[in-house]
């Protein structure tokens, strides 16, 4: 039996920041992983923007203190993760639009988020060589960025290790045993431990885990496409993000790392439920005319890789945080809706913050994204 | 210009259109529609781009589009090199670094989906391929046949030398360029055939279809009920300090520049590993007009056919065995290789080194199978089948009668309801087997009257020899009762000369006693001649070792055959023995007085794309714990171009010198693109 303060579920974009952060607390923690290394669950499949634009205050504070850590991450920790402060750019092409997003930019800047709108001529300045037929203007967010989630999760994994986390590779959660509203003991295929709270963080496989815990969480993967291309040097800053469906696709985004190359994901229509991460052949081309489209330059570059991952999505597209009412000692921080990997680290520090220091500051943000809310509401920025 | 203008087998393509070009600013000029990469080196330029993260010079690597080391700037855009066909008026430049991407701006034109089907998709156009195609369209089947060489025949189309097998089964004794246009000629009767030429496929889907990439401008989906992998293989890289230098490659690469587009690649060249693909290199070589100084092998056995080794012994090339390349160095380009000797271990004994002046450096330490695509379809649960080299890496000849096989399996697996005859299961297997035993030389008595004498006594699948003599007088030697035996001469010989001629090994004389001091021995010859009549050569044992020189009484040219016949005198005493003619000075492979070498193991590169050294993978899974190939991907490990196609195998020994064992490691994931695609190429924008 392997006993610790607190046991975390899940090596990935929310396990091992928050694992780190709680460590720092002076607390004993073990993170288990069904993968063999850190971030192997959707963290590798995550295209690396990090942003605080939403449209609800609670991913805007987490966002915000994940910013603030990518900004520190070299300087502070020492470690370098491509984090470029290249902003993120929503091209607006409607009256429609422009009102729309104009409406919840009054919302955006009263949480001191530093985004605006930007004329067609601050466009050409970010975004050199973009197609402007028909283009109003755009949302700008230039303290937005990007970093390699590969990176990302491998320094905090090294800054949790400096700080004595001990994680369990190659170990999947079976069973538990719960008694008095409480978790005694978690099994893995090959371990028993023993902690005072368990936290949930297993992404894509939260609905296979909640029900280890006698819980069905309203989670529902579905999986998304994504590219990288070969580096070229860097000719455009943010992250561009296009809203306007189409056809068989709501909104695509791209932007181009710290190597120079592209990366690039689009969201299918309809949504793809499930958690096949398999390649298609519809992919590439439904994306790439699209940005060649906006982005007549990007015709030359050339596509390296493909990939598959999971968005974990929720009825209204927010993430679940906090202790459930039916395990007092468990707490959940799951279905981040593709989102996992720029809430990560904000949710991170703030998250043990709640549970190492039972602070009540972040309430706002629990009561927001409470398993027991009533999922009514829509997020703009999904 | 590095051209070959005479070549003992190929045509010199004179007649091409001549066009100009500029490199750098400075005119030159090429052939029409031959490989960039190739016409650069034609004129002398042998560096394309400059690495991002030293700085190095890039050189020829692969010469297959699968790495990005020969990338260039094309009419502005950055290309790779050897597979961009050379246009009138290109305008060529270095790549420095990572490449801008042009400032073309103007909305896009048009986008097309391209699709197609069919009932068998064929990847690879070798001689698997081809031959299971040919069994597939036999059976009415529409079949697409995609490869990514202008020409079909895969590796065929290099192979200037005769091949081994049975003349039945897999044209045992025709060269491999000949035997491709026979492959090609028999499969474009069938009109139910489409082959899609210039293609790559770049891409295995889950909705059962691949992505083609097609003539550097065209990206089609095809779906398909079945799907046959004959993919060839791919040479495994070798780690060793200086593996990054311009002037270090494969023997493929260097076998595509010399026998496919005529270049004088180099002047003078080692060979590490002693297989049949460096062996049959440095006979390339040799007919090239290219010195070879050597090859070498860590192992104490040549892996390669003994027919092939003795041969090129014959010719004056030496064979280190239980030697490896200690280190490669020069100014920015390959100088000096330096081998030694190594102890039971592998350990390299540095007392033992010899340094040698080339500027070519061929790795031919063996190939891996293509299999990805195959280890897809299988997890996607189509119909799929693996032949040739994808399945199993071995002789051409075998490939032949596996694709055949994979033919009719597919056919079986589609619901056709044909019987495979089990002799083929058979054939196949004895063509690939390994080289067997070896017998003892026996020298036949000499008579008046011409016989064959053989230098043929390892156990291999071949026996053309049989096949042709008019008189039946040669025959296996019945010892395990099937083509590997060895060949024995009784009975008649007319000095017909035909089975010296067909004798892939070039292991037969003819040989008769002229009186009681002297004989006459008949020799194949495959070089430039550059012998007369009544000139006295240097004739060898089987083994290279110089008997005597010998007087040329005649030299006769078999022009259909491509090959010379040279009868020479000899003693009498040596007339059984002598085995062929030494070609290369001694001079040639000389290493230098004292060994001359920088030695940085730490600095040997595993990950050529992205230049990751063995010092920086070993430190980083030690201090990352690490225990998944993913992780490497940190230091950008399999991150480039070729997506760890050419590191990947080498890491398990990385690994093992960290004390981690591979087993305990999980591996990477292949994902498409095999091979960059243009975004306006997938939207077919042209």
């Amino acid at each position: 039996m392997k006993i610790y303060d607190i046991l975390i579920i899940g090596a990935g974009s929310v396990g091992v920041p928050l694992s780190y952060y709680l460590a720092k607390k002076g607390k004993k923690v073990a993170v288990i992983e069904k993968n063999s290394s850190v971030g192997r669950g959707q963290n590798r499949a995550a295209i690396g923007g990090m942003r605080a634009t939403h449209s609800d205050p609670a991913k805007i504070k987490i966002g915000l203190e994940t910013l603030k850590i990518m900004r520190e991450m070299k300087g502070k920790f020492g470690f370098d993760v491509d984090w470029v402060e290249g902003g993120y750019f929503f091209p607006i092409y409607t009256k429609k639009d422009e009102e729309k997003f104009k409406k919840v930019l009054k919302i955006q800047k009263s949480y001191k988020l530093n985004i605006d709108w930007i004329s067609k001529e601050k466009i050409k300045q970010i975004t050199p060589g973009i197609n402007d037929t028909n283009l109003r203007g755009g949302i700008y967010s230039p303290n937005d960025g990007s970093a390699s989630p590969l990176k990302t999760a491998d320094a905090f994994f090294m800054l949790a290790k400096k700080n004595n986390v001990d994680f369990y590779f190659n170990e999947e959660v079976v069973k538990s045993e719960i008694s008095e509203n409480e978790i005694k003991k978690i099994f893995t295929n090959k371990n028993e431990y023993k902690s005072d709270i368990v936290i949930d963080c297993s992404g894509g496989d939260a609905k296979e885990v909640g029900k280890i815990f006698n819980l069905d969480l309203p989670i529902f993967p579905e999986s998304h496409e994504a590219g990288i291309t070969e580096p070229v040097e860097r000719f455009f800053e943010p992250m561009i993000v296009d809203m306007r469906p189409e056809q068989d696709s709501a909104n695509y985004y791209f932007y181009q790392n710290k190597e120079g190359q592209i990366v690039f994901c689009i969201t299918p229509n309809p949504n793809i439920p499930g958690k096949d991460c398999d390649n298609t052949s519809i992919f590439l081309p439904q994306v790439i005319k699209r940005m060649i489209n906006l982005y007549p330059r990007l015709r030359n570059i050339r596509v390296r890789r493909t990939w598959r991952g999971l968005y974990p999505m929720t009825p209204d597209g927010f993430p679940i945080i906090g202790y459930t009412k039916e395990m007092k000692n468990l707490f959940l921080a799951v279905g981040m809706c593709g989102q996992g990997f720029m809430l990560g680290p904000g949710l991170g520090k703030i998250l043990s913050e709640v549970i190492a220091d039972k602070t009540q500051k972040h309430d706002d943000i629990l009561n927001e994204l409470s398993l027991y809310r009533k999922f009514d509401s829509e997020e703009m920025f999904k | 210009m590095n051209r070959i203008q005479n070549h003992p087998i190929l045509d010199s393509n004179e007649d091409r259109q001549i066009v100009k070009f500029t490199f750098d600013g400075k005119g030159l000029v090429g052939y029409e529609n031959e490989m960039v990469s190739s016409a650069l080196i034609a004129n002398g330029v042998k560096e394309f781009s400059i690495h991002q993260k030293n700085d190095m010079p890039q050189g020829i690597f692969c010469a297959n589009g699968q790495c990005s080391k020969c990338t260039l700037i094309i009419d502005g855009i950055s290309q790779k090199s050897c597979i961009t066909p050379l246009k009138n008026g290109m305008k060529i430049e270095t790549l420095q670094r990572i490449p801008q991407l042009p400032i073309d701006d103007s909305p896009l034109k048009k986008s097309e989906k391209i699709e197609l089907k069919c009932d068998v998709l064929v990847v690879g156009g070798g001689p698997s391929g081809l031959n299971s195609a040919i069994e597939l369209a036999k059976l009415n089947y529409s079949v697409i046949l995609i490869d990514d060489k202008n020409e079909l025949g895969g590796k065929l189309v290099l192979q200037t030398h005769k091949f081994f097998g049975s003349i039945k089964d897999c044209y045992a004794g025709t060269r491999g360029i000949d035997i491709a246009k026979k492959l090609e000629d028999k499969i474009r009767k069938y009109d139910n055939v489409k082959i899609f030429s210039n293609s790559s496929v770049v891409g295995i889907f889950k909705d059962q279809k691949v992505g083609v990439f097609q003539n550097n401008k065209n990206y089609l989906t095809i779906s398909f009920d079945g799907i046959i992998i004959s993919a060839g293989a791919r040479e495994k890289s070798l780690v060793f300090p200086g593996n990054n230098l311009s002037g270090v490659y494969g023997a493929g690469a260097f076998q595509t520049l010399v026998n496919r587009d005529l270049i004088h690649s180099s002047d003078k060249i080692f060979i590490v590993g002693s297989g049949n693909v460096g062996l049959i290199a440095g006979y390339h070589a040799l007919q090239a007009g290219i010195k070879v100084a050597g090859i070498c092998d860590i192992l104490s056995d040549v892996s390669g056919y003994k027919v092939h080794a003795d041969k090129i012994k014959r010719m004056g090339i030496p064979i280190y065995l239980n030697h490896t390349v200690l280190s490669a160095n020069g100014n920015k380009k390959l100088e000096r290789v330096t081998i030694t000797k190594v102890d039971e271990k592998f350990r390299p004994i540095l007392e033992t080194a010899k340094t040698f002046e080339v500027d070519t450096l061929l790795i031919a330490v063996g190939l891996n199978p293509v299999d990805e695509f195959y280890n897809m379809a299988k997890k996607f649960n189509f119909k799929v089948v693996k032949a040739g080299d994808a399945k199993e890496i071995a002789e051409a000849s075998s490939a032949m009668f596996g694709g055949k096989i994979a033919g009719l399996e597919m056919a079986k697996i589609l619901g056709n309801d044909i019987e495979i005859n089990e002799e083929y299961f058979e054939k196949a297997n004895v063509l690939k087997s390994h080289p067997g035993e070896i017998y003892p030389i026996e020298s036949p008595k000499l008579t008046n009257e011409f016989q064959p004498n053989f230098f043929c006594n390892q156990e291999i699948p071949c026996n053309p020899c049989v096949s042709v003599c008019p008189h039946n007088s040669i025959q296996l030697d019945k010892k395990i009762g099937n083509i590997l035996d060895v060949p024995k001469f009784s009975g008649k010989c007319s000095a017909c000369t035909m089975c010296v001629t067909i004798c892939p090994g070039l292991a037969i004389t003819l040989a008769k006693k002229v009186d009681d001091n002297s004989a006459e021995v008949i020799l194949p010859f495959e070089f430039i001649m550059k012998y007369s009549e009544g000139e006295k050569i240097p004739l060898t044992d089987i083994n290279g070792n110089i008997l005597e020189n010998g007087e040329i009484i005649k030299i006769k040219y078999l022009k259909k055959k491509k090959i010379y016949l040279i009868t020479v005198k000899t003693t009498l005493e040596n007339g059984n023995k002598i085995a062929g003619i030494r070609v290369q000075d001694d001079e040639v492979t000389k290493p230098l007085e004292k060994p001359k070498y920088e030695y940085y193991p730490d600095d040997a590169i595993v990950c050529q794309c992205e230049m990751v050294t063995v010092k920086e993978i070993i430190e980083y899974i030690k201090k990352h714990e690490v225990r998944d190939v993913n992780q490497l991907k940190n230091i950008r490990v399999g991150m480039g171009a070729c997506g760890g196609k050419t590191c990947h195998s080498l890491l398990p020994r990385i690994f093992k010198m960290v004390g981690v064992d591979w087993k305990d490691v999980e591996k990477g994931t292949d994902r498409p693109l095999n091979m960059e695609v243009p975004m306006g190429a997938i939207v077919n924008e042209e």
